[in-house]
């Protein structure tokens, strides 16, 4: 309970910080709006063409993309250090919150805001909306459906930085792995056979970012709730055994930074 | 009960070597050499609750790397270490509620919000009720001199303000002990003046012990009752201050610059002159046989003084210094 207390001040602290720059949090909010909406584009126009790709049609690709761009949005939003993990682990910047008594990873994830995660949030939900499948029922279920692929990305992102604690700096790797999991989690599920699925749930979960949840979101199968519960489960197991086990290899650093 | 027992506490990092050039830098990708660092070794010293201990040696002797054990960032290589009745590194965030931290080169402070802000966040995340923190923060905004600075954005602070709203904000929580590392590093006179007398203050006050690691050995002298001195990773002295200012802070430098050329012979007794110029001179003087007044009004009287320096010698020379002594003591000279 002190935690979610402590948790609310943090992210409290986050817009405030953010609030200081009230022109540039306006527009990065409104400017990824824009981005996603043109990058969506190309989608609409390639359904139009196709009707749908082995019974995927343009709705479900509003459902995906929107369950897919809330998910980033929110962990841009709540847990901005996971895009930077790596490189706070590398400069010895875990100091700061090793040094507070709250449990580190939390804190560090949650100390930092990205303004723009607000547009993806956003977009998100408005991609939902107008796709078809909107009713109270399937926003009940859009819901619970990103906030399980948020943790899933969230955890994908800290096992993928914690690599920094044995590989010193992980950044393009980090660069990657973002980007696959992004790009795939967008893409039609359908369309991938037994072998890349296996990838898509496991090595790079991108399925659980945005295919699973979005069918969740279209219709309730107990089956895919399975896969959202246990994936997001044992992904964040997964990421807090990593982040630990690897924090006792943390060697901080001088503090003098030099930018080359 | 101590504050702090540390006992055969060792930190090796391991430190990747490359040659220079494109060439190594390719065959590093392939073969990685490594090289370990010792930076703490066997190390063993005891600290006494509401204890003012100076923790000094120069740059890269350990000092950064001993207070991160100690406060449960850093695991040591092998060793033990109790703080406070805790083990840092197996029980960091108990322990984290009775510290206070501070780490010079690395602000704690919102750098885009006012200090206040910061100090509210550290009320909630130590866990104090909205009463205690204000009341905390009126009680520091005092001691502190930082009433006008607090509703400031960091970002607009200098470092001297900075500092002393970083060491206010390690105090909200009314911790039994405070680590500090560095917290005069790159400050002028005044500003590292401001920070130890605040220091001084809230020690006497609060009975708060201060683990302080310098290398400057102003901070040593201005505010510390023992001294433990550190170099490549291992205790090369240890002492009361009074003890170490008497055999081996026996000098101070005096750097003088006057509004008009000068021609005087500063040839005293216990002075000795490093360097003349025309419009200055730098000398350094035993303090043991030539009190600073003295100097001081010898100098004042040669001309109009435009700018003074006084400096303690730098710590390298003490460190040399005393192994000079334990090099004619172990030989038996």
């Amino acid at each position: 309970m002190s935690n979610l207390k402590i948790l609310l001040a943090v992210w409290k602290a986050n817009l405030q910080s953010a609030m200081e720059y009230r022109v540039s949090f306006i527009s990065q909010v409104l400017g990824m709006m824009l981005n996603n909406g043109m990058y969506f584009v190309i989608w609409v126009i390639f359904f139009d063409r196709f009707k749908e790709i082995r019974g995927w049609g343009v709705g479900d690709m509003y459902v995906t993309f929107g369950v897919s761009a809330s998910a980033f949005g929110l962990v841009s939003l709540f847990f901005g250090n996971a895009f930077n993990l790596g490189d706070i682990i590398t400069r010895g910047r875990l100091d700061y919150y090793l040094s507070l008594p709250r449990p580190v990873l939390l804190h560090t994830l949650t100390s930092r805001s990205v303004a723009s995660g607000a547009g993806d949030f956003l977009y998100g939900i408005l991609s939902f909306a107008v796709s078809g499948y909107f009713s109270a029922e399937a926003l009940a279920r859009f819901t619970l459906a990103i906030l399980l692929a948020a943790i899933v990305f969230a955890s994908f992102l800290v096992i993928v930085q914690s690599l920094a604690f044995w590989m010193g700096n992980a950044t393009n790797l980090v660069t990657l792995a973002v980007n696959a999991m992004i790009t795939f989690s967008i893409y039609p599920i359908s369309i991938f056979d037994n072998t890349a699925k296996l990838i898509l749930f496991t090595l790079v979960p991108a399925a659980l970012m945005g295919a699973v949840p979005a069918s969740f979101a279209i219709a309730f199968t107990w089956q895919t709730l399975a896969q959202l519960l246990i994936g997001a489960g044992a992904f964040l197991a997964l990421a807090i055994f990593i982040f630990y086990f690897g924090l006792r290899r943390y060697e901080s650093g001088s503090g003098i930074q030099v930018e080359i | 009960m101590s504050a702090i027992t540390v006992s055969h506490l060792q930190k090796i990092f391991q430190s990747k070597r490359k040659a220079a050039g494109l060439g190594a830098s390719a065959r590093s990708l392939f073969q990685s050499e490594y090289t370990t660092v010792e930076a703490v070794r066997d190390l063993s010293f005891e600290m006494q609750p509401g204890e003012l201990l100076g923790f000094i040696g120069p740059n890269g002797a350990g000092k950064s790397t001993t207070i991160k054990m100690l406060t449960g960032i850093l695991h040591p290589t092998s060793g033990d270490a109790s703080v406070l009745g805790f083990t840092p590194w197996k029980e960091r965030q108990k322990l984290a509620f009775q510290i206070g931290t501070v780490f010079g080169q690395r602000p704690q402070l919102w750098y885009h919000l006012p200090a206040v802000d910061t100090f509210t966040l550290f009320g909630k995340i130590y866990e104090r009720d909205d009463a205690f923190t204000q009341k905390r923060i009126a009680f520091l905004s005092e001691a502190f001199e930082i009433g006008d600075l607090l509703e400031t954005p960091v970002r607009k602070l200098s470092l001297g303000q900075r500092m002393r709203c970083e060491v206010a904000a390690s105090l909200l929580h009314q911790p039994k002990l405070l680590l500090l590392d560095e917290p005069s590093i790159g400050l002028d006179v005044v500003a590292k003046q401001h920070i130890r007398d605040a220091i001084r203050t809230m020690s006497q006050e609060e009975g708060v012990g201060v683990l302080l690691t310098s290398h400057d050995a102003g901070d040593l002298e201005a505010l510390c009752h023992r001294v433990i001195i550190i170099n490549h990773g291992q205790i090369v002295y240890q002492d009361k201050v009074s003890n170490l200012k008497r055999k081996f802070l026996t000098r101070k430098t005096v750097e003088v610059r006057y509004a008009e050329e000068v021609n005087v012979n500063f040839n005293l007794e216990g002075m000795e002159t490093l360097k003349t110029g025309r419009y200055g001179v730098k000398l350094s003087f035993d303090t043991r046989t030539t009190p600073a007044d003295a100097v001081l009004m010898r100098l004042s009287a040669a001309g109009t003084l435009v700018d003074i320096t006084i400096s303690d010698p730098p710590l390298e020379e003490v460190i040399a210094n005393i192994y000079g002594r334990q090099l004619s003591v172990d030989s038996g000279l």
